[in-house]
């Protein structure tokens, strides 16, 4: 089972990085647990410059960015 | 009931006549730019200079710079302030960057100096920026036992180094050629180079029935709406549908809708710089130097543009549209606002609170910038009517120097990261920079000379390279290198 967390003080960014990683969750055919981490201690545990943040079993994958669908199959993947 | 159609007239006039005048040339760069600067500049070229060795007359500068350069929204605000507060270069830093943000970002600075004139975007920067060092150095100083203690964790956020690429700062100084060349009210611009006409017939009597329907008056710096803001304003709306179908999705490529939306804000720019005259018997065009200086710079944007990586310009795309969509409805509700308020507000009692440029006339203004909070660049409509109501310069930038860096929003935040006791001593800081930057802007426009100008800007910054000299004297004494 996936972890996957957005973090994010819940700004438009942090919508759309949920709504991309929940569509590639579904075209991988992968159910994972979405988590949306809002505060900003719990944010500031992971080395990030800039939000939104994405997480996949408690690794920072991306920050700062939109990632694409197919880049975040790839982060799911493994 | 007149008294409410009175308001609501106030604010419509207000927003037809911004929307067509004042929001084109300037803030339509401006939000491209501001993508432009969070999706291709990384992060890390800035960054790399705030790291917990670098040397303080180093890291206050790059925080400057990066309040200005990458924090355009919260997003990045809060997670780099909580960075190099924690793991960077300290609290000062952490501070100036924090208070630069605000008032250094593009979109703030074109902003100001399109509604209150370059003058005053001028002082707003130069001021901010000095004090925002000036601030950060003194909160440094009070808490540099806490500096000492975060010194000691590890650090590997600010390792990373990077440098923009040729193609994304070739897209960056060509679109702020664009902002310059669509706002600069300077010769070769403004001059006159064609006539042609066209045959609308309609055009002079549409003219007419705008001004019927939005009557203003000159004498009390009001604007109508004309025949050429009409059409901009009809550009505005396709622009805004075509977006929303063109650039909601850009993260996963373009579309149809996204060409027709860029075509259309170009050719929104490219209007907005001619002059459109109704005359009888059709349409007098005039295109203007401005016309074609705006076109060489637009196709040279789309040079560069075409050299981006996939990634880059499609997050860029994204980012402008993410702006333009988080701060331009709230902006418009605030310019609806300000035009409502302002049919109440007497000009007497502005001029009895702030008239003149006075200690307790800074002080109100501080305290009403302080305990209003305005969205993102609302505060620069409120401030145009401080001022067309009567306020003194002087106060004026003390309001709006206080206004955005102490909203409650930003309080909370600061609050979250550094405590209470920091918080509240940032807060008395700013308040009193803020009325010492009124007060200094006030006299020069009062017409202090230059002479004593220089010698209190000097005399600020000799205390504040003291006052660091002294600070890295204090920690050397109780860290042994």
């Amino acid at each position: 089972m996936l972890t996957v967390k957005i973090l994010g003080s819940g700004c438009a960014n942090c919508k759309k990085l949920e709504a991309v990683a929940r569509e590639a969750a579904s075209r991988a055919n992968l159910s994972a647990e979405f988590v949306k981490v809002t505060d900003m201690k719990d944010i500031m545990a992971y080395d990030l410059l800039s939000t939104p943040g994405l997480v996949v079993n408690e690794k920072l994958v991306s920050s700062g960015r939109i990632p694409t669908v197919a880049e975040v199959q790839k982060w799911l993947a493994v | 009931m007149e008294f409410v159609l009175g308001l609501l007239n106030g604010g419509v006039g207000s927003l037809a006549s911004y929307l067509a005048a004042h929001v084109l040339l300037c803030l339509l760069p401006a939000f491209f730019i501001a993508g432009a600067m969070v999706a291709l500049i990384p992060k890390a070229s800035i960054t790399r200079w705030l790291g917990r060795n670098t040397p303080a007359y180093v890291s206050y500068p790059a925080a400057a710079a990066a309040g200005s350069l990458l924090a355009v929204c919260s997003c990045t605000i809060v997670p780099l302030f909580a960075g190099i507060y924690r793991k960077g270069a300290g609290i000062g830093p952490a501070i100036t960057f924090l208070f630069f943000a605000p008032a250094g970002n593009i979109m703030a600075l074109t902003y100001t100096g399109s509604i209150l004139g370059p003058e005053f975007a001028i002082a707003r920067v130069v001021m901010c920026l000095l004090f925002g060092i000036g601030i950060g150095l003194l909160m440094a100083l009070l808490f540099w036992r806490d500096d000492v203690r975060h010194d000691a964790q590890t650090d590997t956020l600010f390792a990373e180094q990077a440098t923009i690429s040729r193609a994304a700062a070739g897209v960056l100084l060509t679109l702020v050629a664009v902002l310059i060349f669509g706002t600069l009210k300077l010769w070769p611009l403004t001059a006159t180079v064609a006539t042609f006409n066209l045959p609308l017939l309609w055009a002079q009597d549409w003219q007419a029935t705008l001004f019927q329907w939005m009557p203003f008056d000159v004498a009390k710096g009001e604007e109508g709406v004309s025949f050429q803001g009409s059409v901009l304003i009809v550009l505005l709306l396709l622009i805004a549908v075509t977006a929303w179908k063109g650039l909601e999705n850009i993260t996963e490529g373009a579309n149809l809708w996204t060409w027709l939306a860029l075509g259309l804000a170009a050719t929104t720019l490219l209007v907005a710089a001619m002059g459109l005259t109704p005359k009888a018997g059709g349409l007098e065009v005039a295109l203007t130097g401005r016309v074609l200086a705006l076109a060489v710079a637009m196709w040279a944007v789309w040079h560069f543009a075409h050299q981006l990586a996939v990634d880059d310009w499609r997050a860029w795309l994204w980012e402008a549209w993410r702006f333009v969509k988080q701060i331009f409805a709230l902006l418009l509700a605030g310019v609806f606002v300000v035009g409502m308020v302002r049919q109440v507000i007497r000009p007497e009692w502005i001029e009895t609170l702030a008239g003149s440029n006075t200690l307790p006339a800074n002080a109100v203004a501080v305290g009403f910038g302080v305990f209003m909070y305005f969205p993102t660049l609302v505060e620069v409509p409120v401030a145009r009517m401080f001022l067309d109501l009567g306020m003194h310069p002087g106060p004026l930038l003390a309001y709006l120097m206080a206004d955005p860096e102490l909203s409650l929003q930003s309080m909370l935040m600061v609050a979250v990261v550094i405590g209470r006791a920091k918080t509240a001593a940032y807060v008395g800081a700013v308040a009193l920079f803020s009325i010492c930057a009124g007060l200094i802007y006030g006299a020069w426009v009062d017409g202090l000379g230059w002479a004593p100008l220089t010698l209190t800007l000097g005399l600020i910054l000799t205390l504040m390279g003291g006052s660091l000299a002294w600070l890295r004297h204090r920690q050397r004494a109780t860290v042994p290198a």
